[in-house]
């Protein structure tokens, strides 16, 4: 008699677990339940007893029988199919209270009611468990099915990793832990999604054995069988992702572990095709990043030759060849000019890689305006000097909470890009309001504004309108827009009614706690 | 001048030195050099320079501590100038015992004016009874400032505050140095009390208080007055 087959026990969730074993414990009711139906079916068949018609009473059991074995498990079934043929013998056929038989026939009868019980009990049984096998097998499709729904609707390898761990915990009663490669074919020895998860050095290099010999080892297995784990590969078609490590009881056998071979395909399969897409991704960001190399190196080298053959020529011509005062000083003005436009642009790409390197920690503390537009004007004096800076900022204006330095940067680089693109002897505007708990800054010059076309792009990192006059790498207002950004604040640009160009930035600012000042000051 | 000024350079950089030795020798200056931190040392106890101008990223010690060491003897001005310009290091430098600072690239003539100023700051007799500012002055035995031979309506704060910028006259005070002498200890924070009493005192004692030349700001340091 086989009994080696899975037993099903609904747990309190509705997933049905798997044991190797009938559970004799828990199916001691049935036990109790096939004695008192026969005892009781026994009791009401005494009046046939005593009558010739003790043939029907074996009908009457054998249908107890077969109703008892449509839910009942094996081991009642043969119970309850012995008990009742003991008891139709027993009480019912003549002599009565022996287990004599007289008559042949009666024998006869006993020998059959006995096997068809048997039989009856058996058959239904099989069929039940056919039954139970084919809806286990639909249960591990469908966990399949819903599997393979969920890894592909998964992004990135943490939502993978964290649907197979889910499903693996469902289907299988274990908690796994996968070790993944780190994009060089060498295994990290905590799991990516399981900080807390840390391999032993003997158990890290049974992981990195069956990472490379694609076989599986551990645990029940014929390879270093004395560590906790039982470690799988993970086969893609092109590349392995890794290796996952359960703790089991027993090493999975028959259906159950073409179930996992499946189930853990799947996953390899999802961790694959992510592993892939990171890869693709990574080298589209190296040609991106090439790319931007290039013109960030183009450029530099424009920038940096410019004003370096300036000096070069500039001072060589005034050392080696005299010239008169008004000639002199020309060049010299030209050597300085040179070393400023040098100087900003070193002070740019400074500020765009501690922008890059997410270096920028926001040092806020509360100034005056005043101060800040101040000092602005007078590092850009040479620069304003052909036109009008129209500041205005209104007397109740509060204190700002702000990072000096960054927003000596940022309006710097507005106010020197109007200077730049403005016509001679125009005005530029520079208005600073409060409103609403934000700091509003604008600043409008009477330029040739920004094609509508390239409104989008202002910002960005090398970008410059075609028409430029000047020298520069295009860095200044992306340097504006990280800085102000940083302040957790915005800027847009736009073009005037009138011509010309209009910044505003807009930053979050709180009040300053001076109630007490002024009983201070008295 | 009376006798020829001597200076210190401590710097390791030749080409900066040889700059700084033509621009100061040109006006008047007596230069001495030193190329690392010990020599700096080892120059300023020999020669007593009147100033010193100190760099400090130097290759055998660190600008922060030849400068606390020299400040445990050398009480005349010192001036930083340097590549380092984030503010954290031109306070720590301040709070040093350092004068002033510049980074670089400077302007020269920014620099001359910044020497000109220590050394006169320095000779200045500190505790005058008047101390005159142009048409300032400030009278701090009756603790009564004039501005145009008139007298100012200023607040205690107000006139605790001027006097120990003037008193300093020339030399970078930090916002926390400034709060700890005038408000106390429990103040260090609150820079917006200093913004608003600076606001308040350049509107009585500026001639433009939109473009001060007393009460100079310090990009995110502090405050200094000026000449």
């Amino acid at each position: 008699m086989t009994i080696f087959y899975f037993w099903d026990v609904m747990n309190e969730k509705g997933i049905i677990k798997h044991t190797y074993f009938p559970d004799f414990n828990s199916r001691i009711k049935h036990y109790v339940l096939a004695f008192v139906v026969i005892g009781v079916t026994t009791l009401i068949c005494t009046p046939l007893a005593n009558t010739e018609s003790y043939h029907v009473v074996s009908f009457i059991l054998l249908f107890i029988v077969s109703i008892l074995a449509t839910f009942m498990g094996i081991g009642p079934v043969l119970m309850v199919s012995t008990l009742s043929a003991l008891v139709w013998n027993f009480f019912f056929i003549p002599p009565h209270y022996t287990f004599h038989i007289d008559k042949a026939e009666d024998l006869l009868m006993f020998g059959m009611f006995f096997i068809i019980a048997l039989v009856n009990g058996v058959l239904t049984t099989k069929v039940r468990r056919q039954e139970r096998l084919a809806r286990e097998r639909e249960e591990r499709t469908n966990a399949l099915f819903q599997l393979t729904r969920e890894l592909s609707k998964a992004s990135g390898i943490d939502e993978v990793l964290a649907v197979a761990i889910e499903g693996i915990k469902n289907h299988f009663r274990t908690d796994p832990f996968f070790i993944l490669q780190d994009g060089n074919n060498i295994l990290h020895s905590s799991g990516r999604l399981q900080k807390e998860k840390k391999l032993t050095q003997k158990e890290y290099s049974v992981a990195e054995w069956v990472f490379t010999h694609s076989r599986k080892a551990g645990k029940f297995t014929d390879d270093s069988p004395s560590v906790e784990y039982t470690f799988f590969p993970m086969n893609g078609t092109r590349l392995n992702p890794g290796v996952v490590a359960v703790k089991l009881e027993q090493l999975f056998s028959g259906d159950q572990k073409a179930f996992w071979d499946t189930f853990l395909t799947q996953i390899s399969n999802a961790l694959e095709r992510e592993f892939l897409g990171e890869l693709a991704q990574k080298a589209r960001f190296l040609v991106e990043s090439d790319r931007l190399y290039k013109t960030l190196f183009n450029s530099i080298s424009h920038e940096l030759r410019i004003p370096v053959a300036t000096i070069m020529g500039a001072s060589d011509s005034l050392l080696n060849s005299p010239h008169p005062g008004n000639v002199q000083s020309a060049l010299f003005n030209e050597i300085f000019t040179a070393t400023l436009r040098l100087n900003r642009l070193i002070e740019n790409l400074l500020n765009m890689s501690r922008l890059e390197s997410g270096q920028i920690s926001v040092r806020l503390d509360w100034y005056d305006m005043n101060d800040l537009v101040n000092k602005v004007a007078e590092d850009l004096k040479d620069e304003l000097k052909s036109f009008s800076l129209l500041v205005s900022i209104p007397d109740e204006m509060p204190l700002v909470k702000i990072d000096y330095g960054l927003m000596e940067q940022v309006l710097y680089n507005l106010i020197f890009n109007a200077t730049q693109y403005a016509p001679v002897n125009s005005n530029i505007d520079l208005c600073i309001l409060h409103d609403n708990g934000e700091v509003i800054i604008q600043v409008k010059d009477h330029g040739p504004g920004f094609p509508e076309e390239v409104m989008g792009n202002v910002f960005k990192k090398f970008f410059r309108v075609d028409t430029s006059k000047t020298g520069g790498l295009g860095l200044g207002l992306s340097i504006v827009k990280g800085f102000v950004e940083a302040h957790k604040g915005t800027v847009t640009v736009g073009n005037r009614k009138n011509g010309g160009s209009e910044f505003t930035i807009r930053i979050p600012t709180e009040n300053p706690d001076i109630k007490n000042l002024q009983l201070d000051s008295e | 001048m009376n006798e020829i000024e001597t200076i210190l350079i401590i710097d390791d950089e030749l080409q900066i030195r040889r700059l700084l030795e033509i621009t100061l020798s040109a006006n008047g200056y007596k230069i001495l050099q030193a190329g690392n931190g010990k020599d700096g040392l080892v120059d300023a106890a020999t020669y007593h320079p009147s100033l010193i101008i100190l760099d400090l990223g130097l290759p055998d010690i660190d600008g922060q501590e030849i400068l606390k060491k020299l400040r445990e003897w050398f009480f005349k001005p010192i001036i930083i100038l340097s590549v380092r310009s984030s503010e954290e290091d031109i306070i720590k430098a301040l709070d040093n015992g350092a004068n002033d600072y510049l980074t670089k690239p400077f302007r020269s003539g920014e620099l001359l004016a910044r020497i000109r100023a220590a050394i006169r700051a320095g000779e200045k007799k500190n505790d005058a009874p008047i101390l005159e500012f142009g048409s300032l002055s400030i009278d701090m035995i009756n603790h009564v400032a004039r501005k145009n031979k008139e007298i100012l309506k200023l607040t205690t704060t107000e006139f605790s505050l001027l006097c120990l910028l003037a008193k300093n006259q020339g030399r970078v005070l930090t916002h926390q140095y400034i709060l700890k002498e005038v408000w106390g200890y429990g103040y260090l924070e609150q820079t917006q009390y200093l913004r608003v009493f600076v606001a308040q005192l350049r509107k009585k004692i500026e001639d433009n208080p939109s473009k001060p030349t007393l009460l100079i700001t310090e990009s995110g340091i502090g405050y200094r007055f000026g000449d």
